[in-house]
């Protein structure tokens, strides 16, 4: 088999650019990984077919840059015409778009050639992947347990290295989250860097597309390629262009970084809070300083996030009706038949329960009680951001309380599954950029991740922290094939 | 027993005249093929989202401006949640906490007395999807989904069906007027709701609400209609419920649809995909210094001019003949709108034109009717040049001459027809003497007559009376 995709980007881009390899040499390697994986179940649809099909239209094409011919993966949440897009959802089970999602045209802009839809939690509502209509993805470096979530599949193809660069999505931790439990580097940009276009709402205000990868230059370079304003998102931001390469490798001499102390409070693993605090001693070493520090309410995000989310997921999901797209249930005998069925049918169990929940909280006075309360609380949150922001470039604490744990584990608990989210959600409610940095593993050679928090579209210098950290640290984080079987 | 007073109040759906809808690019068209202008955005796919469409935004607040309202400059959109096939997304985008406009008003004047009914608020929302239900079967055009709306809530401040049939009549004015609107109710493009209820004292009774009515007489039907139900009931000593009822044309009655339910719960929360939009004072005032003249101020214009009551109406009614004499405030008013209700609009009904298509300019117009006040030209011979002066473009005075149409201006010719005429109707002078006007039109209209219209009107009226006040 050839090892074409254990190279990095820039050195396939060299080969392509002399011709030496081919894009379609590069999708025929992607799709034999996949299907030595196939136990990873980290896609829903493969896009074979089209992907030969354009890898070889390619060929007549000028190598113009680093992205060009490379495939990526992408999140199953996000719409790619003509390509069924499931959210990992009975409902959308035959679900085929008419329209790429700006992303997307980005993507295909870029000459990337998109490989298949990933695995994910239904709609986006988990932590672990496991509330996939289509079964759950499994973690490639132990696959008797979870990949995290909800963007499970997109982390655990990258991390397996099936293919090098993969789409997320991040609305309470779902980029972070998983690339922490599977020792990738994920990044949640600010909320409104990418345009949600054909991004299949979960929470609106919440919501972000990200990027995943194997290490941070890789990271940079598809950011670079997805950013921008988009017309038809008008929650996008307007940026000058920036190149979110430019501090990759860059040292951090004198900078300044905060730490909460609640990211480091017995809520967190030993094991993994020891990882982290030899990480901390290292960059003191090498001449950062580091403080603790409090930012307000951050221990209170996880119940901002279930209110606001939930509350947006009942409002967001209720286009699902039978009517339109979609599943829809045969033989209703009235309209609210139709309804009735076709959502007790179509939709899974976690995602009925955040639309009852949801709708549970919007309705007469919880409106004012929950909601309004919780969008106060949560422009505090970013008060006390980005009061800390006057005084460190950069926040960090562990990605995760554990490490990823069995997928038997925790199946009937829905209030532990935010747990695992702790430490990332309170990244959502700022709106503020996020990403993990694979530090090390624990006792069970699991990975561990720290989690880095730049001020609003300071994304270039997370990832000169994060950069950083994989120098120093020179980490082996390509799983053993086939995973170390408990 | 004192008597019931009646208290109303309306809800007018609008759809503003913008090219496209309210939160997407697809057309704002009435009357095509069903399903024909949608996108995935009116359809709700999912990963959609909403646009803000900019000009309808300026059509509401140029709606607002009309009536006098307070501008919230900094709005937000909310979502209001229900299912129903109409409702792709589940939820209309409407703006529940900052409507655009509020605290606004209409004049409107009843029996000569003017009086201001109220506006609560005016707010932007989205129309919802026509279905049509036949044979056990629903069917949605989504040609209408999105089509930007504004809601007019005016103050319970009516007190009859006259006063809300003013109230609307105007509201339909202004928002034409200000071209917000085509308001066609037929087209369902203006769409009334009315609240009444009734009471003996300060106190305003139990209201309920009378859906979708078609026309604006209805509106004032259901006032009354409903007020009558209503004290039936309170005389029986029943009670009066909040509901929600339609109007049974046929019967002249309303009809039951529906109980309100205590808390209807629309589960309203701030709309996440759209930011706060914020109107400048400098935005506000560039768009009230493009508007139009309205209504009223075209009205008073009018009347000062000396036009009667009813033909400023009816100038008002016909909004390109208004718009015509934007411009041509100089001239005799009186003498423009007869022309212009008279046998222009024959031959503009007749020819099925409008009068963009003629070749009738303000200029011409003007210099028409410049001599017609002169008396330069008689009527007569207006209406001789009425068909040239609409389909070419020759200038007026060689139309008449070219149509060999002159006016006698030789005094001799002109006295010598004038003593005739004199001759012929003696007791005219004695009419004349004794004071009576009508005596010298007869006479001139005698004139006008033995001369085939061709007389110097001005100079047969001098050279009459003369020869009246020498007998």
């Amino acid at each position: 088999m050839s090892k074409y995709l254990d190279q990095s980007i820039l050195e396939l881009h060299e080969q392509l650019k002399k011709k030496e390899i081919r894009p379609i040499d590069l999708v025929e390697e992607a799709f034999e990984r996949i299907e030595a994986n196939s136990d990873l179940n980290c896609f829903i649809t493969l896009n074979k077919e089209e992907a030969i099909r354009q890898a070889k239209a390619l060929e007549e094409k000028e190598v113009d840059q680093p992205l060009f011919g490379i495939p990526i993966a992408i999140k199953d949440n996000i719409s790619t015409k003509g390509l069924r897009t499931t959210c990992a959802s009975k409902m959308l089970e035959n679900y085929v778009p008419i329209f790429d999602a700006t992303v997307i045209e980005k993507i295909k802009e870029k000459n990337m050639i998109i490989i298949g839809k990933t695995n994910m939690d239904e709609f986006a509502m988990g932590s672990t992947s496991r509330t996939s209509y289509f079964g759950a993805p499994k973690n490639p470096w132990n696959r008797s347990r979870i990949t995290g979530g909800s963007s499970g599949g997109s982390a655990a193809c990258v991390s397996a290295r099936l293919v090098p660069l993969a789409l997320g999505s991040d609305t309470g931790g779902s980029i972070r989250q998983p690339a922490g439990y599977t020792g990738i580097v994920g990044m949640k940009p600010t909320y409104g860097r990418i345009s949600r276009h054909g991004l299949v709402a979960f929470a609106s205000s919440l919501d972000q597309i990200g990027t995943f990868s194997r290490d941070t230059y890789e990271n940079a370079l598809l950011l670079n390629i997805l950013v921008g304003k988009d017309e038809r998102d008008l929650t996008s931001a307007d940026r000058v262009e920036e190149d979110f390469t430019r501090e990759v490798g860059k040292d951090i001499q004198g900078m300044k970084i905060g730490i909460p102390n609640y990211f480091v409070s017995d809520i967190v693993a030993p094991e993994i809070r020891e990882k982290f605090d030899e990480v901390v001693e290292m960059l003191k070493q090498q001449g950062a300083t580091i403080d603790y520090i409090d930012i307000d309410y951050i221990e209170n995000a996880v119940t901002l996030y279930q209110i606001i989310a939930m509350g947006e997921a009942s409002s967001n999901l209720a286009r699902f009706d039978g009517v339109r797209y979609g599943y829809s249930y045969p033989h209703p005998e009235s309209i609210e038949d139709l309804y009735r069925k076709t959502r007790k049918e179509g939709f899974g169990k976690e995602v009925k329960r955040r639309i009852m929940v949801g709708s549970y909280l919007l309705s007469g006075d919880n409106a004012k009680i929950y909601c309004d309360k919780a969008f106060q609380i949560r422009d505090d949150i970013l008060k006390s951001f980005k009061k800390a922001f006057e005084t460190y470039d950069l926040i960090i604490g562990p990605t995760t309380t554990t490490v990823a744990y069995s997928l038997e584990e925790n199946l009937d608990d829905p209030l532990k599954s935010f747990m695992d989210d702790v430490l990332v959600i309170p990244v959502n409610m700022a709106g503020l950029p996020g990403m993990n940095v694979p530090i090390g593993f624990n006792s069970d050679h699991m990975p561990i991740g720290m989690h880095i928090i730049g001020n609003l579209f300071d994304e270039a210098k997370m990832y000169r922290l994060s950069s950083f950290i994989e120098k120093q640290l020179q980490l082996s984080l390509v799983p053993e094939e086939g995973g170390n079987n408990e | 027993m004192s008597e019931y007073q009646i208290t109303a109040g309306t809800e007018v759906h609008c759809e503003l005249k913008s090219n496209t809808k309210m939160f997407s690019d697809s057309y704002n068209r009435f009357g095509t093929l069903a399903n024909t202008n949608i996108n995935a955005i009116d359809l709700a796919y999912p990963g959609t989202l909403p646009t803000i469409n900019r000009y309808a935004v300026e059509l509401a607040l140029k709606a607002c401006l009309a009536f006098h309202c307070t501008i919230h400059k900094e709005m937000y959109f909310d979502r209001k949640n229900y299912f129903y096939p109409d409702l792709p997304k589940g939820y209309q985008i409407t703006q529940a906490r900052t409507p655009i406009g509020v605290n606004g008003y209409v004049e409107i004047e009843v029996g000569g007395v003017k009086k201001k009914i109220g506006i609560h608020d005016i707010h932007i929302e989205e129309d919802t999807c026509k279905s049509t239900h036949f044979k056990n079967q629903t069917y949605l055009d989504f040609n209408r989904c999105g089509v930007p709306l504004i809601e007019i809530v005016s103050e319970p401040d009516m007190k009859s069906d006259q006063e809300v049939i003013l109230y609307l009549e105007k509201l339909r004015e202004i928002l034409f007027y200000t071209n917000v609107s085509d308001c066609k109710i037929e087209e369902g493009s203006m769409r009334c709701d009315v609240n009444v209820s009734v009471s003996k004292t300060e106190k305003l009774g139990t209201r309920t609400e009378t859906k979708n009515l078609g026309s604006i007489h209805s509106c004032g039907a259901v006032v009354l209609a409903e007020a009558k139900r209503q004290i039936e009931l309170l005389e029986q000593g029943k009670e009066i419920h909040e509901e929600t009822r339609r109007y049974d044309e046929k019967k002249n009655e309303t009809v039951l649809m529906r109980v309100k339910e205590t808390g209807n719960d629309y589960r309203y929360f701030p709309e996440p995909n759209i930011p706060p939009l914020v109107l400048t004072d400098a935005y506000i005032e560039e768009v009230r210094s493009k508007m139009e003249l309205l209504p009223d101020e075209r009205r008073r214009l009018y009347l000062e001019k000396g036009v009667s009551p009813v033909h400023a109406d009816k100038i008002i009614q016909n909004k390109p003949l208004s718009d015509f004499l934007i411009g041509l405030e100089d001239i005799d008013l009186v003498i423009a709108s007869n022309l212009l209700l008279g046998d222009i609009s024959s031959y503009l009904n007749k020819t099925e034109k409008q009068l963009s298509d003629t070749k009738i300019t303000q200029e011409r117009f003007r210099v028409l009717v410049n001599k017609l006040a002169m008396k330069e030209i008689t009527n007569k011979v207006f209406k001789d040049i009425l068909i040239d002066l609409m389909e070419t473009d020759a200038d007026i005075d060689a139309i008449i001459q070219a149509k060999g149409i002159e006016t006698i201006s030789d005094e001799s010719s002109l006295l010598e027809v004038i003593r005739q005429v004199i001759a012929d109707h003696f007791e005219s002078v004695d009419d004349f003497k004794a004071g009576k006007d009508r005596a010298v039109k007869f006479l001139m209209g005698q004139i006008m007559k033995e001369t085939n219209g061709k007389a110097n009107p001005s100079l047969a009226n001098e050279l009459l009376l003369k020869e009246l006040s020498q007998r």
